[in-house]
């Protein structure tokens, strides 16, 4: 009796074996075929055990893998019933399925915000499949607006804002491939933390990937200087000594989203955009509370000094060009004159 | 030999220590901004205590220096208009004659040299240079420490203009001591290898003679004075003003 229920058991894995090469697998299909199949979850929440057969040989892993290769714990239909309390607690139950083929996505995945959210039990905190989908897994790039349309899911303010914006607008209107979707600026797995400083003091390098790219800026004839333009000046040079220090702090010099907004980034020529003249005064307000009129110009804007834009600042330059090295070298000259003649009265 | 007479009072040499500690404190905290991208300049902010510190003790260090300098042409300005001193650091004809002269010696066209009164040329040349560079760096250091402040007065193109000057008039007056005064002070065969009069006050007879000769026959006759005026260190006083 013991014997015959084993041998059944073997032939029962055999035949899932078998069926690995036509997935989806017939024998589970019998069941997860039918789209009325559900279970109840400990939440009161229906969760629909129907797997879409079509959708599953159209998605990335369809003609690839079979049921058995991710849910490896079924091994005899009919299997044993699971209980969860809820939807996420099947994710988490499911989720780290993945990393037997996608392992350096899921180490990534370790050291991102999102991970740190499931590890604290943050209910709402994506797994994989929130973002790629379970039996539906379709390339996470084609089209490259759909990034930006996974991430609305749950980032829905931040999403709006980005379609309204001129990298958004760009992407929708225009399938611009040039623009940055989120996952150009936040790394889609380890993903660190926006609001950290160390991010907030890292955001001119991440901006300078594309706007010192000289010849995609040139498509749109914006400069490139603008990078180098920001470090020499007072808010560059303190954020690049601010990030070296490692530390996290709460007053954070200005870097290119606090003048030019973040996801909202605008046309610096459109009428609501932060940095135009009308604009800019109630731009530097927001850290410089008592600044007035004049204010604004102490900033010349992403250009170097020269007789165009900032004329003051690049005569004072020129002149010091001149003075310093014919004051030290007029110097000098007298000092090597004081001692040739010392020498030659000896 | 040991002969030596008071050159410096105690407030000169006060003042003195004073600009030199603030000048080193202004001068390591200033360049190490000017040239932040350079490793020494992060490895000194870092070793400062970060860049906030490094800012704090420079604008702390720029007002004391600001203080002293507005006390030191006070008090000086007082004494020369209540007649207790002479204005002996102002620069006269004579420095020009004296310059001409001195180049005319070295390029060993004559062998005359000038014959000095209590500052020569060079020291005038270097006072005035430490007076009108220390008051551009204080007017454009307050801008750059106040630019909301500033601009409420002034077109905003100065504060990037202020800081171009203050950066470039700093990295100057930093050349000009590392060659020139601490050549004169330390390396010059005059005084090799300290001159340390700014310190002491004290300055030998022979020195004086040889360096200061007009104040040095002054300094002479006042003394006989009291007994009698000898008619050629007259001349030499008279000369001295003209």
């Amino acid at each position: 009796m013991v014997l015959a229920g084993l041998v059944t058991a073997a032939v029962t894995v055999q035949a899932v074996a078998a069926a690995s090469d036509h997935p989806p697998s017939a024998l589970c299909m019998a069941c997860h075929g039918n789209p009325t199949f559900a279970a109840k979850l400990g939440d009161g929440e229906k969760l629909s055990l129907y797997v879409d057969g079509k959708q599953f040989a159209h998605s990335v892993h369809g003609g690839k893998l079979a049921c058995t290769d991710c849910h490896s714990d079924i091994t005899a239909v009919p299997h044993a019933t699971k209980r969860f309390p809820n939807r996420h607690a099947v994710e988490l139950a499911y989720y780290e399925l993945c990393k037997q083929c996608h392992f350096p996505e899921y180490s990534r995945l370790l050291d991102g915000v999102h991970y740190a959210e499931i590890s604290k039990g943050n209910q709402s905190a994506p797994t994989c499949v929130d973002c790629h989908g379970s039996h539906a897994v379709a390339p996470p790039a084609r089209p490259r607006a759909l990034i930006s349309r996974t991430c609305a899911k749950c980032h829905t303010a931040i999403a709006a804002a980005y379609i309204q914006s001129v990298h958004g607008k760009a992407l929708l209107e225009q399938d611009n491939h040039d623009v940055p979707v989120c996952t150009d600026c936040h790394h889609p797995h380890d993903n660190s933390n926006p609001l950290a400083a160390s991010w907030h003091l890292g955001i001119p390098q991440l901006c300078a990937r594309c706007h010192t790219n000289k010849e995609m800026m040139a498509k749109y004839g914006i400069s490139t200087l603008v990078l180098t333009t920001y470090l020499s000046d007072f808010h560059g040079m303190t954020a690049s000594l601010q990030r070296s220090e490692k530390r996290d702090r709460r007053e954070l010099t200005a870097t290119c989203t606090d003048c030019h907004g973040v996801h909202d980034i605008a046309r610096i020529d459109g009428a609501s955009s932060p940095v135009i003249k009308a604009n800019l005064l109630t731009t530097c307000r927001r850290c410089h509370p008592g600044a007035g009129a004049n204010f604004p110009s102490a900033w010349i804007g992403h250009y170097e000094p020269s007789p165009k834009h900032a004329p003051l600042v690049y005569a004072v330059k020129i002149f010091y060009m001149i003075f310093i090295p014919f004051v030290i070298g007029g110097l000098v000259l007298q000092i090597l004159l004081h001692l040739w003649r010392v020498v030659v009265n000896r | 030999m040991n002969e030596y007479v008071i050159r410096f009072s105690v407030r000169q040499r006060l003042e003195h220590v004073c600009v030199m500690l603030l000048f080193i404190v202004l001068g390591v905290t200033g360049l190490a901004q000017k040239f932040f991208a350079a490793r020494w300049a992060q490895w000194t902010i870092a070793a400062l205590g970060g860049i906030d510190r490094v800012r704090w003790c420079h604008r702390e260090a720029g007002i004391l220096f600001a203080a002293v300098a507005i006390a030191h042409l006070a008090v000086g300005m007082m004494l020369v208009i209540s007649g207790r001193a002479r204005p002996s650091i102002v620069p006269t004809r004579k420095d020009f004659r004296d310059a001409v002269i001195m180049m005319r010696y070295y390029l060993r066209l004559s062998d005359e040299q000038a014959r000095f009164d209590r500052y020569d040329y060079r020291q005038k040349f270097e006072y005035w240079g430490l007076v009108l560079g220390s008051g551009l760096m204080i007017v454009t250091g307050f801008m750059l420490y106040l630019p909301v402040l500033a601009t409420r007065f002034l077109p905003g193109e100065i504060i990037p203009a202020a800081q171009m000057a203050h950066s470039n008039e700093g990295l100057l007056a930093f050349l000009v001591v590392i060659t020139w005064h601490v050549y004169n002070a330390h390396f010059s065969p005059d005084v090799f290898p300290f001159d340390v009069t700014i310190f002491t006050g004290k300055i030998s007879a022979e020195r004086m003679e040889k360096e200061h000769q007009l104040e040095y026959a002054r300094m002479e006759g006042d003394a006989q004075q009291e007994h009698q005026t000898p008619p050629e260190i007259e001349q030499d006083r008279a000369s001295a003003h003209g």
